[in-house]
C-alpha cells in the first residue's frame, strides 16, 4: 500500500468523473502531497464549491465541508479563525471561484489568510451541461454561446496580483510530477497560496470544438502552456495566448491574517481593559 | 474501439520500436474494477508498455492492458497521471489484500 | 439589590451572547445593527475571541457556519437586506443541522424601504424565506428583560436542536436606552451537552425524539459534511427512502418538542372576552391599550407570542374555545393575521389592526379599535 492512499476514502469509489478527467490526477497530487509533508488526516479540513471539482473532497479521508456555490473560501475563512493551527484546503472552479465567487477571491487574497487553494480551470460549467464560464477562451462554441464566445478571459494570475496575494502559481495536469511539486510548495508557504490548475473537459469543452477525446485536449493544453523561462525569451506578439507555468509569483514576507490578529489586536485589546474591570475580575 | 484508441495504439507501438526490454525488472499492477480506459497512462508511457483493449466485463468497454512487462522502466508516469487510482508500479503486494477488503464500491449520484 | 444599568437594545443582545458564550462574531454592518457588531468588535478580543468584519452577509454566514463547525458559539447581526441575502446559507445549515444565532432587527422594507425606522414585516419571510422544507426557530422578545433572556433562550435551543434560530427585534427597541438589570452568572442557564468523541461515521443517525451528538470538526473520526442531501453518514445519496426518512427527522426535531420551544406571555386574559395577539413593541402599545379598557370596563386580554414559529397553534386554540373576539395588531400589511384565521374557527370574530408607514402604533389608536368590536 502506497503511503498517500491512507488519506483516500474508498470506500465512496468509484469516482463519477468521466474516463480522462483531469480531477482524478488533481486527487492524487494533492494525496501525495499530503503524505510527504506528513500531516495528520483529521487535522486537515477540505472545502470545496459545487460543480465537478467540488466533488473532490467527498473522496479525502480527512475532514471535508461541501458548501454552496462560489462561497467556500467564506467557510474556510470562519475555520481558520477558529481553528488557526489547523490545514485549510479549498478546492474551487473556474466558475466557483470567478464568477460567483470573485468577491471572496480577492477578498481572501487581500488579507492574506493561511488557506491553501487550488483553482481548477478547465474553461466551462462541466457538471450543468457545458454552460461558457468567465475562462472560456474566445470563439468557442457552448451550450450558451452557440454562436461563438465574444467575452474575453480573465487572467487569473495578473487579478490575483492586484489583490496582492501572495504565493500564485499555474500547472496543468499534463506534467502531473511537477504539479505535485508546487503544490507541495504552495502548502507549505504561510499566508494565501493559489495553485490554478489547467484541466481538460474533453466532454463538454472539447466535443462542442472539435477535441472530442482527452488526448487532443491534453495535447492542446500542451501548446498554450510554456515554462516561465521560455516564455520570457518570448516577443509580445507571441506571447498573445501562450501562458508560464510554474511558481509565478511568491512574497514570504507578508504576515498571515491570524497571526497578525494575535499577534496585535488581542494584546491591543488586552492592555485597553479599564483598570477597575481587571479588578472585578471581568 | 473508438478511433482515437486505435491511434493511440499505432503511437504506443511505434514508440515500443526503438526501445529494448529493460534490465530492471519492473513489476505493474493494474486494478482493473477502477480503470475506465481513458487512455492517459497509454499515451505518457515513453517505451509503449500499455496498450488498450476491448473489455466486455468493465461498464467503459475497454480498459488498460500490460502488454509488455519487461519494457518497463519505472518512471512512474503512468501511475502519476491515471486518475482513477487504477495503475500501479512495484506495488507491494502483501498489503493489497487488506486495502481490497476496505475498498467497497458505493453507489453515487451527481447532482 | 443589583445595580440597574441603562443599556441600548442591541448592547443588551451583545452583552446577553457575551453570558451565553459566545466566541465568534462575523458581520457585515447595516443601520439599525452595526452597534451589535461595533460592541463586538471590542469586547471579544479582549476575551482572546474572534471578531472578523466580511466583505458581505453571504460571507458573514459562511465564516460563522465554519466556526460553528470548528467548536465555536456564533453570533451574527442583520436587518431587511442582510437577512434576504443570507437565504441560501440557512438553508445550508438547516440541511446539515449546524447550530447558528442569527439577530434580525426589522427595519421597513421591502428593498432598502426605510433604514431608520421599525416595521414587522419580516415574518413570514423567517419562516419561508429559503427554498425547500425546513423548519426554524424564531423568538421575538419585547421588553428589555426579555432581550435579555430570549437571546440565552435561543443560543440554548439552537445547541439543543442543531438548527438555526432568528432573534427578531424591533429597530425602536433595539435603538432605545432601557434600564435593566442584569441577572447574574448563576441564575443564567446555559444548555451543556456532553460533546461525544465522534467514533464511526454514523453522525446523522438517530430516531425521533434522540438527540445525536454535535457535528463537530477535529473531535475524533474525520467526517464529512455536506448541502446535498445525504445519509446518516453525511455522504451524498438520492434514495427515496433514505431521503425521507432524513427530511422526517429533520422537521420531526422541532415539532416533537413544541412545549418547550414555544413560548408566551398572557396579561389580564383570565375573564377576558376579547383577546388581543400581538408581539414586539405593537405588545408594549396594546398593554398600555388594556390598561386604558380596563378602567372603561371592557374586558380585554393580551396574548403576547414570545416564540412566532413555531407558531402557537396549540395554546391559541385552547383559548378560542372560550374567547371568540381576536384582535390582531402588527406593524405591516398583514402577516400573522392570516396565520390567526388558519388556526381559528369560522365563529371567531377576526379584526386586525395594520399598519407600515414607519411609526408604531399608539395606545388610544388600539383602543379605538377595541371599541369597534
Amino acid at each position: 500500500m502506497r503511503s498517500y492512499e491512507k488519506y483516500i476514502r474508498y470506500r465512496t469509489f468509484p469516482t463519477p468523473w468521466c474516463p480522462g478527467c483531469g480531477n482524478g490526477v488533481i486527487l492524487k497530487a494533492i494525496a501525495i502531497c499530503f503524505s510527504e509533508l506528513d500531516i495528520k488526516p483529521k487535522d486537515i479540513v477540505v472545502v470545496s464549491g459545487i460543480g465537478c471539482s467540488g466533488r473532490i473532497p467527498t473522496f479525502f479521508n480527512t475532514n471535508t465541508l461541501h458548501t454552496t456555490h462560489g462561497r467556500a473560501l467564506s467557510f474556510a475563512t470562519g475555520i481558520k479563525l477558529a481553528r488557526p493551527d489547523k490545514f485549510i484546503v479549498v478546492i474551487s472552479g473556474d466558475g466557483d471561484a470567478l464568477a460567483i465567487g470573485g468577491n471572496h477571491l480577492i477578498h481572501a487574497a487581500r488579507r492574506n489568510i493561511g488557506i491553501k487553494m487550488i483553482l481548477v480551470n478547465n474553461g466551462i460549467y462541466g457538471m450543468t451541461g457545458g454552460q461558457v464560464s468567465p475562462l472560456t477562451p474566445q470563439k468557442f462554441i457552448t451550450e450558451t454561446t452557440p454562436y461563438g464566445n465574444i467575452e474575453p478571459k480573465f487572467n487569473v494570475a495578473e487579478l490575483l496580483e492586484g489583490a496582492r496575494a501572495s504565493f500564485i502559481a499555474r500547472e496543468t495536469i499534463n506534467r502531473p510530477k511537477q504539479l505535485k511539486e508546487v503544490i507541495k510548495k504552495s502548502f507549505k508557504h504561510n499566508g494565501f497560496s493559489v495553485v490554478e490548475v489547467i484541466s481538460n473537459c474533453h466532454i463538454n469543452l472539447g466535443r462542442k470544438n472539435k477535441m472530442r477525446d482527452p488526448i487532443s485536449i491534453t495535447k492542446w493544453i500542451s501548446s498554450r502552456t510554456v515554462t516561465k523561462s521560455q516564455y520570457e525569451s518570448l516577443s509580445p506578439e507571441q506571447r498573445n495566448h501562450i501562458y508560464p507555468v510554474g511558481v509565478l509569483f511568491e512574497d514570504k514576507n507578508r504576515l498571515e491574517y491570524s497571526d497578525l490578529y494575535y499577534k496585535h489586536i488581542v494584546p491591543a485589546a488586552q492592555a485597553s481593559i479599564p483598570q477597575r474591570r481587571k479588578q472585578n475580575g471581568k | 474501439m473508438e478511433k482515437f484508441e486505435i491511434k493511440l495504439n499505432e503511437d504506443a507501438l511505434i514508440r515500443r520500436e526503438i526501445r529494448k526490454p529493460s534490465p530492471k525488472k519492473n513489476k505493474l499492477t493494474v486494478k482493473k474494477i477502477y480503470c475506465k480506459g481513458c487512455g492517459l497512462c497509454v499515451d505518457i508511457c515513453p517505451t509503449g508498455t500499455l496498450l488498450l483493449e476491448d473489455n466486455k466485463k468493465s461498464k467503459f468497454g475497454v480498459s488498460v492492458k500490460i502488454d509488455v512487462q519487461e519494457y518497463c522502466i519505472g518512471c512512474g508516469l503512468c501511475e502519476s497521471r491515471c486518475p482513477d487510482f487504477a495503475i500501479f508500479v512495484n506495488y507491494n503486494e502483501k498489503k493489497e489484500q487488506n486495502e481490497k477488503k476496505a475498498s467497497i464500491t458505493g453507489k453515487h449520484n451527481c447532482c | 439589590m443589583r445595580r440597574k444599568q441603562v443599556l441600548q437594545g442591541n448592547i443588551i443582545v451583545a452583552k446577553a451572547a457575551l453570558a451565553a458564550k459566545c466566541n465568534f462574531f462575523a458581520g457585515y454592518p447595516i443601520t439599525p445593527s452595526s452597534e451589535i457588531a461595533q460592541f463586538m468588535s471590542r469586547e471579544l478580543p479582549r476575551m482572546g475571541y474572534d471578531f472578523i468584519q466580511m466583505e458581505d452577509e453571504i460571507a458573514s454566514l459562511g465564516a460563522c457556519i465554519g466556526a460553528s463547525l470548528s467548536g465555536r458559539k456564533v453570533l451574527t447581526a442583520t436587518s431587511g437586506p442582510g437577512f434576504s441575502l443570507m437565504q441560501e446559507h440557512i438553508g445550508m445549515a438547516v440541511m446539515a443541522e449546524i447550530p447558528l444565532v442569527i439577530v434580525n432587527v426589522m427595519r421597513g422594507g421591502p428593498s432598502t424601504g426605510l433604514p431608520t425606522k421599525p416595521s414587522q414585516a419580516d415574518i413570514m419571510q423567517v419562516r419561508w424565506g429559503t427554498h425547500g422544507d425546513h423548519p426554524i426557530i424564531a423568538l421575538y422578545p419585547a421588553f428589555a428583560d426579555e432581550i435579555y433572556s430570549e437571546t440565552i433562550r435561543a443560543y440554548n435551543l439552537s445547541e439543543k436542536f442543531w438548527n438555526p434560530v432568528v432573534l427578531l427585534l424591533d429597530e425602536v427597541l433595539a435603538k432605545a436606552h432601557e434600564d435593566i438589570e442584569l441577572p447574574r452568572k448563576n441564575d443564567i442557564h446555559i444548555y451543556k451537552e456532553k460533546i461525544h468523541r465522534i467514533k464511526d461515521l454514523n453522525i446523522y443517525d438517530r430516531e425521533i425524539g434522540e438527540n445525536p451528538p454535535r457535528v463537530d470538526f477535529f473531535k475524533g473520526y474525520p467526517i464529512h459534511i455536506d448541502g446535498l442531501e445525504h445519509d446518516k453518514h453525511g455522504w451524498p445519496t438520492s434514495d427515496p427512502e433514505t431521503v425521507n426518512k432524513m427530511q422526517t427527522l429533520r422537521m420531526q426535531k422541532i415539532y416533537h418538542y413544541l412545549d418547550e420551544i414555544v413560548k408566551f406571555k398572557e396579561y389580564y386574559m383570565e375573564d377576558a372576552e376579547i383577546m388581543i395577539f400581538s408581539f414586539g413593541v405593537s405588545a408594549r402599545s396594546s398593554l398600555a391599550a388594556i390598561k386604558m379598557a380596563r378602567e372603561q370596563g371592557i374586558k380585554v386580554g393580551l396574548f403576547q407570542a414570545l416564540t412566532i414559529w413555531p407558531f402557537p397553534k396549540i395554546p391559541l386554540k385552547e383559548r378560542f374555545k372560550r374567547i371568540k373576539k381576536v384582535l390582531t395588531v402588527e406593524l405591516n400589511m398583514g402577516q400573522t393575521k392570516y396565520e390567526i384565521e388558519r388556526v381559528s374557527s369560522d365563529d371567531v370574530e377576526k379584526k386586525a389592526l395594520l399598519r407600515a408607514n414607519g411609526i408604531p402604533f399608539t395606545p388610544k389608536e388600539v383602543l379605538d379599535k377595541i371599541r369597534e368590536f
